[in-house]
């Protein structure tokens, strides 16, 4: 019982971990533009200021609640609307904020613009704890970004350590390009000859079923310890058991010697006849539709004394 | 008299025998051959009927754009075939697989867990062969796992990693599943001594009810967590258990373990066998690969039996296991638990050797299920 304790405790640590890593604190500031004049535009045909972020986990993560802002004073300036299916970012991606004050024009269109902002800030749904913020660039000339060297890798505190201008701006798409390979042919150039995925795997199935041993080793063993406290409950006394710890030999015996019994016919069973006979049984009164068994009981009066 | 004759032409160019090929005929020789194998020898026949017929309503030469076909888009058989493509019916048949399995041997004695680990050798040495033969990783991944012996992973896995190989996969493992009473035997005798053989295991100690109905529970939380990918298969299998050790939903688990598992597997078996169209599968890859899939059942017995013989080093006398359990390890439930048994018998006639291998023969479902996992999570 122990072990099974301890058990349901790591996996609740794991689910903990698990779901925290699908939850808004995935989410960071990836890129930014100030000086828009010949960038990506919005859909209304407008070049803006910008703010790309990306959700650096493996999960779908809904942003509504989140706040965007440039001010550490004021964390709430601008509180991503809810009710937008927008705003759940999927694994991997990217989703892209203008910042041109003017919200009306949108979800994605924040209240503040960059052009006198010194900082953004990305604050959870709480409204006080920050998830990622960096510092505004002004020096960085038109249409050229600041942006994570590797998507999500990087600071969150504001160093800016992971960050670096950018050779080309990547609105709504990686930072880094990816020229790798797809993951099967990245694996045979690992590991052409497929050692290295066997002995990784076999360990993890190995891992899987001596965990599974383990646990069912425990529980086996706390289920026969359990038995051998009811058995000597029942009898008042300790009773020995067999090599094989969970029957006592008391019982075999009993039952041996009861197969023994039943084989010698002539002791412990009489001589049948084999044969199976039916007799026909007449009966002149059939109850199927008698009135007594089709009427409700006559309610009856408790007369008071 | 000339307009009867145009149409009979046009009737004739319709017919199978006008798009005659000898792809064709090759391919319902081999449905015959697979439907001769289950009547007269009864090797699985609950799968290799379907597949065999399968093979042949797939290999009736068609004239193209009537809409009949396993691989027009919208035919009546491309819609069943879904199932095998989306790969639906795999985690249903593990969802009646589950509910029609007693781990009761493998809970009263779970060391045995570990032999249906190492069996799983197979489908990663048949990976290593099938990468140095020349096939692609995500290929060489969904070949491999023919050596899990284990039909749905294997159609699930090639469903994900090599869409253009699945009939050939399919058909490679379930038809050397049938050929388990062939494959293992000599190979479980040349790796085992007579003394070995006789080993006689000690009696299962009962389970308890709580045990049984825990064992799903905890098995599926467990295997998930380390290898999410593998839900699908390993959330079906220990569902389907629960439903039968729960003792309150007899009637799902009846119905998981009866009609709806005989249903998908006619859906799965004849749209499989469908799907063996001679064009697609007469290629020089299908040769490969049946070769490979025999090769891996090779290694996962010698992998299974080896790994016993080296489990009773640290055994003590009276607690070793007979080798001859080793085989079972793969998932060819129960054919491989009951080839080891038969072979028990043959050398000592009072050695049941069922129940035990029983424990390493689930032990290899959750094993294949894992490694299946494994192999989508690096490859797919």
């Amino acid at each position: 019982m122990k072990h099974l304790k301890l058990f349901l405790a790591i996996a609740g640590l794991v689910l903990c971990f698990t779901a925290g890593a699908q939850s808004q604190d995935a989410m960071r500031l990836n890129e930014y533009l100030v000086v828009n004049t010949d960038d990506f535009q919005d859909d209304f045909g407008q070049q803006n200021a910008w703010i790309e972020l990306f959700n650096s986990s493996y999960g779908t993560v809904d942003i509504a609640g989140c706040f965007l802002s440039d001010d550490p004073a004021n964390l709430k300036k601008y509180a991503i609307p809810g009710g937008d299916l927008m705003t759940k970012i999927k694994p991997r991606q990217h989703v892209l904020f203008w910042a041109d004050n003017q919200p009306f024009r949108g979800t994605f269109h924040v209240s503040f613009d960059l052009a006198n902002a010194k900082e953004i800030i990305f604050t959870k749904g709480d409204g006080k704890t920050i998830i990622d913020r960096i510092p505004v660039r002004h020096d960085l000339g038109e249409n050229v970004t600041f942006g994570r060297i590797e998507d999500g890798i990087g600071s969150t505190d504001g160093s800016g350590e992971g960050w670096a201008v950018q050779t080309r701006t990547s609105p709504s798409t990686n930072n880094a390009l990816i020229d790798k390979a797809a993951k099967p042919d990245r694996m045979k150039e690992i590991d052409p000859y497929g050692w290295v995925l066997a002995l990784t795997a076999m360990s993890v199935v190995f891992l899987a079923l001596i965990l599974l041993y383990f646990i069912f080793k425990a529980i086996g063993n706390a289920n026969i310890r359990a038995g051998k406290k009811r058995s000597a409950a029942a009898a008042g006394t300790d009773v020995k058991e067999s090599a094989y710890g969970e029957i006592p030999g008391e019982v075999y015996a009993a039952i041996a010697t009861a197969m023994h019994l039943y084989q010698q016919d002539d002791e412990n069973h009489d001589e049948e006849s084999f044969v199976v006979t039916l007799h026909h049984t007449d009966r002149t009164y059939s109850p199927w539709s008698s009135k007594i068994y089709t009427l409700r009981q006559t309610p009856q009066v408790n007369k008071r004394r | 008299m000339g307009h009867i004759l145009d149409n009979l032409k046009a009737f004739w160019q319709f017919t199978g025998f006008a798009n005659f090929e000898w792809g064709y005929l090759i391919m319902i020789i081999i449905g015959c051959a697979f439907i001769f194998m289950a009547i007269k020898y009864e090797w699985e026949p609950m799968l290799l009927v379907p597949i065999g017929f399968g093979i042949l309503i797939g290999n009736i030469p068609l004239f193209a754009g009537l809409n009949v076909g396993v691989y027009e888009e919208g035919s009546v058989l491309n819609i069943l075939y879904q199932g095998v493509q989306r790969g639906f019916y795999p985690p249903l048949i593990f969802l009646g697989i589950g509910a029609m399995t007693d781990f009761s041997s493998l809970i009263a004695n779970p060391k045995l867990l570990l032999i249906g680990a190492a069996a799983q050798f197979g489908i990663f040495g048949a990976y290593a062969i099938s990468l140095a033969l020349g096939f692609d990783a995500a290929q060489a991944g969904a070949i491999g796992i023919i050596g899990g012996a284990d039909g749905p992973t294997a159609i699930f896995l090639s469903s994900r990693l090599a869409p253009t190989l699945m009939g050939a996969i399919a058909v490679s493992a379930y038809s050397y599943m049938a050929l388990v009473p062939v494959i293992q035997p000599p190979i479980m005798r040349l790796l085992t001594t007579k003394k070995e053989r006789l080993i006689r295991m000690k009696p299962p100690r009962p389970v308890s009810p709580t045990e049984k109905k825990l064992f799903p529970i905890i098995g599926f939380l467990l295997t998930a967590f380390i290898v999410p990918s593998g839900i699908p298969l390993l959330g079906m299998l220990f569902f389907g258990n629960l439903l039968k050790e729960s003792g309150v939903t007899k009637r799902l688990a009846n119905t998981a373990s009866g009609p709806l598992v005989d249903i998908v597997t006619i859906l799965i078996g004849v749209t499989v066998g469908a799907s063996t169209q001679a064009s697609q599968f007469l290629r020089w890859e299908s040769v490969k690969i049946f070769i490979i899939g025999a090769l891996s059942f090779v290694i996962a017995t010698f992998a299974g039996v080896l790994f016993v013989k080296f489990f009773n080093l640290f055994l003590k006398e009276g607690n070793k296991i007979n080798p001859l359990i080793g085989n079972a390890g793969v998932s060819a439930v129960p054919d491989a638990a009951r080839v080891s048994n038969n072979v028990g018998l043959e050398y000592d006639p009072k050695n049941y050797l069922l129940m035990h291998a029983m424990g390493p023969n689930v032990a290899g479902v959750i094993g294949s299920a894992v490694a299946a996992g494994m192999l989508l999570g690096f490859l797919g």
